[in-house]
């Protein structure tokens, strides 16, 4: 056990710095634009991974609280200079206010429904946004101002400074579920996910953890908003609140090994490689093949592998564990 | 003003007999099968692809496409409930909402890819003709589709109420042991019932091409619409699902009318919200199983 | 000794059923009462309706003198009653020890503290053997076991098994009675709805007997079985006459 533990450490020790120590290393920009997307996403998975992977609450509307943040930073920042740092966390807190009452209809529906539910607010959220122009901008957006390297605005002349937030909030995204998950707040959370009358039996009040852990969800999912905002500059509603957030959100869970700590993150890297492959390989972009590749590995993993890759891996670890014990 | 009114309220009914044809299929695979179809919509989006590709390879109008893209929808409906949904039938959500999201994002991404993102539309004699009644305006495109679409529901039912497989369909939506009592495979049940909801999707597919434009995300508005009018109209209910859709139709005509040409979609939203706040348990469905 | 559960004119109607009518009984401080009835007379009603999963239309639920009609069932549970469900709801993807944890959460908020309560049930119920087996992947006698080992995990002073016999074979259900006795010798209060006759006599003292709805006798065992209300209900069902299951 304590020698695991040591492996655990020492990987990780060696992770964090080859993570840190890459962007000194590469420096085409290409590359790092991916490793920015990587990480990007696969904290928006980690975030939509609490609530859809661990309780099985699967929403395909966390479009909603990526745009929220990402509003609710642009706003403060271009119409009242504040910057986007104190936007970030102020974004999360409305993403946390919007969550309750979209949670509060949403969590009325199981399975199927309550899916659509997620996608129907986060829609009308878009339409809110496009259709209300003295709320921001309507649909034309706006750019963000470019300060050059400015750091305290969350403005970097090299990529590598929106990479290293974007880093940042992984391991934030990370720690909070491997805390979560150790707790009882992780166990409750899977016994809702398998069977919520049972769960209610035990004495988990079901309706109320749902609703705490959508909260560090909707947080969590808000942050990127902002990151994603001020790394491209620009923000609109059909950019903000796009369903291929929401989509991706849950499909790199899904592919990686959905309600697992590490499961987002190499379905992120699984997804996001294939993506840049088919790009360079086919040479700009041709519309839909992302997304077509995409829905064939989930299609693909449902019908084969449905624990995700990290499923398939501890598998694989097990049987050459038994294996010795055998012999 | 009253005159408005109509106008709005006959628009929306007659688009709303679309809306049903696409409902029915969803509410009907949910009764029997027990999964929600994501994809719905996409079915009437290849359903118009299909009209349109007769219509300008072959000089086929639309509405005798009708007869080639229900029977091609319901073969691909039975194939796609023999090879993909049977094998994640089960207590388990997850597995079946993601596969029938996936299908439906492959086959939007796969004809974006083959139709790219273009309109493409048919003209027809009948496109821009329509009846006046005193000040009222009643496009025959729209008609004829709205009276089609309600002979297919009918037909729909009467399938339901008087042969033994559409009985066997009634009794597997209220319980599924009592079909397999009936001495029913209920794989064909179900196969049959997916085949019948994608037929439908292809009939509102070539209904609509004369008088709307077929582009890859045409299916998106139908389906969603369709989410609707099947939660409004209690989950797996044939005659639930129509006449809440042909409300949605009417709904979304008066948000067009009265609040702005881009506020019919935000009407439907804020019906299905209500819908949530005040008919929880209508939902009953929402238990999903 | 004092009342554990006082259930007074209980009433629940779904549609036009009337699935529990003026249900009245009580319940006393680590007594085993069982609650016996052909099928469909409304026992797994009953304990939905003093669990909280469903709302009675009328009528009173007082636990240890605390009225709970109108609780959610985890804040019933908090109250120290605890319940097994007749179709095994095992959390399938966790392991026999994450299950039995999940239920000592709700005293034990430290996964340690958890862990060690866990495993001391596990090991009453006979189950250590499984701790690291997924729940879904556990014989039919193992999961009724795996039920009762999270309900007392929750550490409850009533108890309520639904059904936790059927479908075991005839050893099994002798280890199940010695298991029932062995709990009842702790101090803890049973209320058990069961079919098997021969079970019932061997862990009872105290039985209600449900037809359609509505309490037709109550009493101990021998006053149950010779009244004649209970005789025709049994034979009008003919699935559990009680002299067949008592062979």
């Amino acid at each position: 056990m304590k020698n695991l533990n040591m492996r655990t450490t020492l990987g990780l020790a060696i992770g964090t710095a080859v993570l840190i120590a890459l962007p000194l290393v590469v420096k085409s920009s290409f590359a790092i634009d991916i490793f920015i997307r990587i990480l990007l996403f696969a904290f928006i998975g980690v975030a939509w991974n609490l609530m859809g992977g661990y309780a099985k609450q699967l929403s395909l509307g966390h479009a909603a609280y990526f745009g929220l943040g990402a509003y609710t930073s642009t706003i403060l920042q271009v119409n009242h200079g504040i910057s986007p740092w104190i936007g970030m966390v102020a974004g999360g807190g409305v993403a946390m206010l919007a969550s309750l009452p979209i949670g509060w209809l949403c969590f009325r529906l199981r399975g199927p429904y309550f899916t659509i539910a997620t996608i129907a607010a986060a829609q009308a959220l878009m339409l809110i946004f496009l259709k209300f122009r003295d709320l921001a901008w309507g649909a034309e957006g706006t750019t963000i101002p470019n300060l050059g390297n400015a750091p305290l605005m969350m403005q970097f002349e090299a990529k590598a400074g929106y990479y290293y937030v974007a880093l940042g909030l992984l391991a934030l995204g990370l720690a909070i579920t491997y805390r979560i998950e150790k707790s009882w707040m992780g166990y409750y959370l899977v016994a809702i996910g398998e069977d919520e009358d049972a769960a209610e039996a035990v004495g988990v009040n079901a309706p109320r953890i749902k609703r705490d852990v959508y909260l560090i969800s909707a947080f969590l999912t808000a942050l990127a908003g902002t990151l994603y905002t001020q790394y491209i500059y620009f923000i609109d509603p059909a950019t903000a609140f796009n369903f291929n957030i929401s989509i991706e959100a849950a499909l790199v869970s899904i592919v990686g090994g959905i309600g697992t700590l590490w499961g987002p993150v190499i379905g992120t890297i699984l997804l996001e490689t294939t993506s840049a492959l088919l790009q360079s390989w086919l040479g700009g972009t041709i519309g839909g093949i992302q997304l077509t590749v995409y829905s064939l590995i989930l299609m693909a993993v449902i019908l084969w592998r449905p624990t995700g890759l990290m499923g398939y891996f501890s598998e694989i670890y097990a049987r050459r564990r038994v294996k010795p014990a055998k012999a | 003003m009253f005159e408005t009114i109509v106008q709005a309220v006959i628009n929306g009914l007659l688009i709303g007999g679309i809306y049903a044809l696409v409902s029915i299929g969803v509410t009907l695979i949910f009764g029997v099968v027990k999964i929600v179809n994501f994809a719905q919509g996409e079915f009437v989006m290849i359903g118009m692809y299909i009209s349109f590709y007769l219509a300008t390879q072959f000089g086929i109008d639309p509405l005798v496409s009708l007869v080639v893209s229900m029977p091609v929808l319901f073969v691909v409906g039975v194939l796609i409930q023999h090879f993909l949904i049977r094998r994640v039938l089960g207590p388990n959500d997850m597995p079946q909402i993601f596969l029938t999201f996936a299908l439906s994002l492959l086959l939007l991404n796969l004809s974006l890819m083959l139709f790219t993102a273009n309109y493409r539309t048919v003209h027809t004699w009948y496109s821009d003709e329509a009846f006046h009644l005193g000040g009222l305006y009643i496009p025959y495109a729209k008609l004829i589709a709205f009276v089609v679409a309600m002979a297919l529901s009918g037909a729909l039912w009467v399938f339901l109420h008087t042969t033994d497989l559409g009985k066997a369909m009634r009794a597997a939506s209220q319980n599924r042991d009592v079909a397999s009592l009936m001495g029913i495979n209920p794989n064909r049940v179900f196969a049959v019932a997916f085949g019948l909801a994608l037929a439908l999707a292809g009939a509102a597919g070539s209904l609509l091409m004369p008088f709307q434009s077929a582009y890859p995300f045409v299916g998106q508005v139908f389906v969603l619409m369709a989410f609707v009018a099947v939660v409004l109209g209690t989950l797996g209910n044939v005659i639930g699902a129509l006449v809440a859709s042909l409300m949605m139709g009417v709904a979304e005509s008066l948000g067009i009318q009265f609040v702005g040409a881009d506020s019919g979609l935000l009407v439907v939203f804020l019906m299905f919200l209500l819908t949530l706040v005040f008919k929880p348990n209508g939902l009953g469905g929402g238990k999903a199983r | 000794m004092a009342d554990a559960l006082v259930i007074q004119n209980l009433n629940k109607r779904f549609g036009g059923l009337r699935a529990v009518q003026d249900v009245s009984f009580t319940v006393r401080e680590n007594e085993t009462l069982a609650l016996i009835g052909p099928n469909g007379a409304g026992k797994t009603t009953a304990f939905n309706l003093i669990m909280g999963f469903h709302r009675p239309d009328e009528g009173s639920v007082k636990a240890f003198g605390k009225e709970i009609v109108g609780l959610r069932p985890h804040d019933v549970c908090a109250h120290g009653l605890a319940r097994t469900f007749q179709v095994a709801k095992p959390f399938g993807a966790m392991t026999v020890l994450d299950n039995v944890m999940t239920g000592a959460f709700l005293h034990h908020r430290s996964p340690d503290a958890a862990r060690k309560k866990a495993r001391e049930v596990i090991e009453f119920v006979g189950l250590s053997a499984r701790e690291t087996t997924a729940a879904k992947d556990l014989t039919t006698i193992d999961q009724r076991r795996l039920e009762m080992a999270r309900a007392l995990a929750t550490e409850p002073k009533l108890l309520l098994l639904d059904e936790v016999m059927a479908g075991l074979n005839p050893s099994e259900v002798d280890q199940a009675v010695t298991l029932i006795d062995r709990l009842s010798n702790s101090g803890l209060t049973i209320v058990i709805v069961e079919h098997l006759m021969r079970a019932i006599m061997a862990v009872a003292k105290h039985i209600v007997v449900l037809d359609h709805g509505q309490k037709i006798a109550e009493g101990n065992p021998k006053e149950v079985m010779a009244n004649p209300e209970v005789i025709r209900a049994y034979l009008g069902s003919y699935a559990h006459a009680p002299a067949g299951a008592s062979s």
